[in-house]
């Protein structure tokens, strides 16, 4: 990871969890956490309360050169706050779709999303 | 490895799962449909991170805290996620607790068992694992407005 994190050694974060590319597939992702709580051989059951890899979110926020450190809390919120914007995106372009008869969702129907819906507003002119 | 914040992408397939989840069934997504979603949600983090930085620089501290991140989702005007982030948060809260309890019971038996050399050493990385959920009780506190 290039030089962005000043206090880097004392990562607070959680390479051991092991949770980067797992296929999720296998194991029970409904999120109604059916009581995760298992303290058992533990480090993943965390992981299944985000659906996302924690790894892959903080690789992302520590692109940000001015962010040092982040809780292992923070990166999990965000995590799951990434995961309510998708779906959140998802259904917004969802309308579209269905206002042209079509049972896809094409690129278009997000791009008509973003332009229409202001908490959107950030990714005008951010994607491909 | 030079990454640019474009190229770190979320992994495909959960990103396809997350949406299969949120549409009826019988609605299909295109490729490039769930392309653009996957590049929305890296944009997402980033935005949301800054944000969130902006809360911690704000008060002087290093260290990003789920608190400022309930601050940039407001900011960001995603008060809708609050309610869910606050109880993901508190589930989230629970298992590490039962994390630490296990790693911590881990440690006893291990000095049980060897010398002072080992524990030094698992000691250390052992906080360094947890040394943010301490620090932040100690120095912080923000979190307690998270949990209201």
């Amino acid at each position: 990871m290039a030089a962005t994190a000043p206090a880097a050694p004392a990562e607070p974060e959680l390479d051991r969890s092991g949770a980067e590319d797992e296929p999720r597939g296998t194991e029970p992702e409904e999120d109604g956490g059916n009581g995760q709580a298992g303290p058992t051989a533990g480090a993943q059951q965390q992981h299944r309360l985000a659906k996302l890899p924690l790894s892959r979110i903080k690789a992302l926020m520590k692109a940000d050169p001015d962010v040092s450190l982040a809780s292992q809390e923070s990166v999990f919120i965000i995590a799951k706050a990434t995961e309510l914007f998708v779906e959140m995106i998802a259904k917004d372009a969802l309308v579209y779709a269905q206002q042209g008869k079509r049972k896809t969702l094409q690129r278009k129907d997000l791009d008509n999303a973003i332009e229409a819906i202001d908490e959107f507003a950030f990714l005008e002119g951010t994607l491909d | 490895m030079a990454e640019r914040p474009e190229d770190l992408n979320l992994p495909n397939a959960v990103i396809t799962r997350i949406i299969k989840e949120a549409l009826p069934d019988g609605v299909n997504v295109s490729k490039e449909a769930r392309r653009a979603i996957s590049q929305a949600a890296s944009v997402f983090v980033l935005y949301a991170t800054s944000c969130a930085n902006n809360f911690a620089m704000k008060a002087k501290r290093k260290t990003l805290n789920a608190g400022d991140v309930m601050s940039a989702m407001e900011e960001m005007e995603f008060e809708r996620f609050l309610q869910p982030l606050r109880e993901a948060l508190e589930a989230y809260k629970k298992g590490q607790k039962g994390k630490k309890e296990a790693s911590e019971q881990k440690r006893k038996d291990k000095e049980k068992k060897s010398s002072t050399d080992e524990n030094d050493k698992s000691r250390d990385e052992e906080e360094e694992e947890h040394m943010d959920d301490e620090q932040e009780g100690e120095n912080e506190g923000e979190e307690e407005d998270v949990e209201n």
